[in-house]
């Protein structure tokens, strides 16, 4: 019963990580609105598999982000058949909105909105929620190595866009 | 902007969930209890727990069916052990080995041609030649040939005796019992249709020369035709003889079976194998039933490697394709 007691509540999962889910997401994703919708799917597919959730095999933290990356991915599955369907994706890409990051100046805005998903995603994992390299590599599904030759590439092409930028 | 800066940027920024948000999903966590989380068995530790516990269970189960066949086998080997030899006079032998050859009988009332050939392991061959040719004086029989040879290790005796038919059966069960039986070969070849056929042109030869005797008898009879029936009857007579001769030859070579006696000294003393004990049995019996399961795991395995080795192959490339399709989806 040991490992059973040191499982927590579904609630307290909710409180403590709500935050770092929807910031996730928001990386993700680039839209508030969409991200705030992934959560509550994400937290509601948590919900009917907390059963599956084994604290021996990662943090509640990382089990969640697992859920909120796959809720993301079938989104955007979901978000290209519908394109393909209209043949208008060169007209859907949206225009960015400034503030979506939270607080960030506005180039680093910018220059995060260009990068893709992928890139952004580990931003997010590492730099925002501080994840360790096994944990973030976990979520991505790959190696540590190869989460951090990425996380190298998308600051460096951060950091290229802001200078870019300035220079602009 | 440096790289730490930018670092130092994005992680003071807070993207904490909107008030709508939060209520939404802790609605959700109060509405439904959420069951406990099922306590799950890794399948490392599973199998570090399944793997042993069959390696256990089928050395026991070896362990315990070979105990329990060791004492059922004694039963069975008992009773399918040869019969040691008796080593003095072939009429002790006589006592000891009940097991007589299993000797086919002739049918009453038809000619048969019999012949038999046995093949006996004797103590002592001397007395076993002996011990054959009063048995077959005693049976009414006589020795057509004998050929013995000793003074080796192997000595060997071949008879050819002949026995009355109707006492065949007996004498064989008698010479089965001067030694143990190595081999055994009867053959019975039916001869009654030649008797009957012979039997039957002695039937017509007579009755024709009957009819000849009872025209010769006719007084009127010309002198040429009398010569020539009685040239005939000449002839008749003749044939007759020599077709009783015929089948009188028959009816006596089938009247006595021919028995070949093959006398082979037994083996030098050789130790005789000690009988396992029952722990030692019970653990043979465990051995082989190990040796079988190993090889039924083996098949299993060479059977199964190949299939194995497809579905990882499978799962590998549905893993490569998903993480590609993944990988272009967060591209943009």
């Amino acid at each position: 019963m040991g490992v059973l007691a040191e499982v927590p509540s579904f609630e307290s999962v909710v409180e403590r990580h709500l935050d770092d889910v929807h910031g996730y997401l928001v990386y993700l994703t680039r839209d508030r609105a969409v991200a705030e919708d992934l959560t509550a799917e994400t937290f509601e597919r948590a919900l009917r598999h907390w059963r599956r959730f084994d604290p021996r095999r990662g943090s509640a933290r990382t089990w969640l982000l697992n859920l909120a990356r796959s809720t993301a991915l079938d989104h955007f599955r979901a978000e290209e058949r519908r394109r393909r369907r209209e043949s208008a994706y060169a007209l859907e890409r949206r225009e960015h909105e400034d503030g979506v990051f939270g607080g960030l100046s506005p180039a680093l805005e910018r220059a995060l909105a260009e990068l893709s998903a992928g890139e952004r995603e580990v931003i997010a994992l590492r730099v925002l929620l501080d994840l360790d390299g096994e944990a973030a590599a976990r979520v991505l599904g790959i190696s540590v190595t190869a989460c951090s030759t990425r996380l190298s590439r998308a600051l460096k092409k951060l950091e290229e866009r802001m200078s870019a930028d300035v220079a602009a | 902007m440096s790289q730490p800066e930018l670092l130092e940027q994005i992680r003071a920024t807070r993207l904490p969930a909107s008030p709508e948000l939060r209520g939404r999903v802790l609605a959700l966590a109060s509405a439904v209890p959420a069951a406990p989380p099922r306590r799950r068995w890794p399948a490392r530790r599973t199998a570090l727990v399944l793997v042993p516990a069959a390696v256990v269970i089928a050395v026991v189960g070896a362990l315990v069916a070979g105990l329990a066949d060791s004492g059922r086998k004694r039963s069975v080997e008992s009773a399918q052990a040869p019969r040691p030899l008796a080593r003095d006079a072939a009429t002790t032998q006589e006592k000891t080995h009940g097991a007589a050859a299993e000797s086919v009988p002739a049918s009453a009332g038809r000619a048969q041609r019999y012949e038999s050939e046995l093949t006996l392991k004797v103590a002592s061959l001397s007395s076993a030649t002996k011990r054959a040719l009063q048995l077959t004086r005693s049976y009414r029989g006589y020795v057509r040939s004998v050929d013995y040879g000793s003074g080796t290790a192997r000595g060997s005796a071949d008879l050819v005796v002949r026995v009355p038919v109707g006492r065949v059966q007996a004498a064989l069960v008698s010479f089965s019992a001067l030694g143990e039986i190595v081999a055994q070969h009867t053959s019975i070849e039916d001869v009654q249709p030649a008797v009957d056929r012979r039997f039957r042109q002695l039937q017509a030869i007579r009755d024709r020369i009957a009819k000849l005797q009872a025209q010769l008898e006719d007084p009127a009879l010309a002198s040429d035709a009398r010569r020539t029936l009685e040239n005939r009857l000449v002839a008749e007579r003749r044939r007759l003889v020599v077709l009783r001769r015929v089948q009188a030859a028959l009816l006596r070579q089938v009247s006595l079976a021919t028995v070949s006696l093959s006398l082979r000294s037994a083996a030098p003393a050789v130790a005789a194998p000690r009988r396992p004990g029952r722990i030692e049995r019970a653990l043979d019996r465990s051995g082989s039933i190990l040796v079988g399961e190993l090889q039924v795991a083996v098949y299993v395995l060479i059977v199964g490697a190949p299939l194995l080795v497809l579905l990882a192959l499978v799962l590998a490339a549905a893993r490569t394709w998903r993480r590609s399709a993944e990988a272009r989806l967060l591209s943009r």
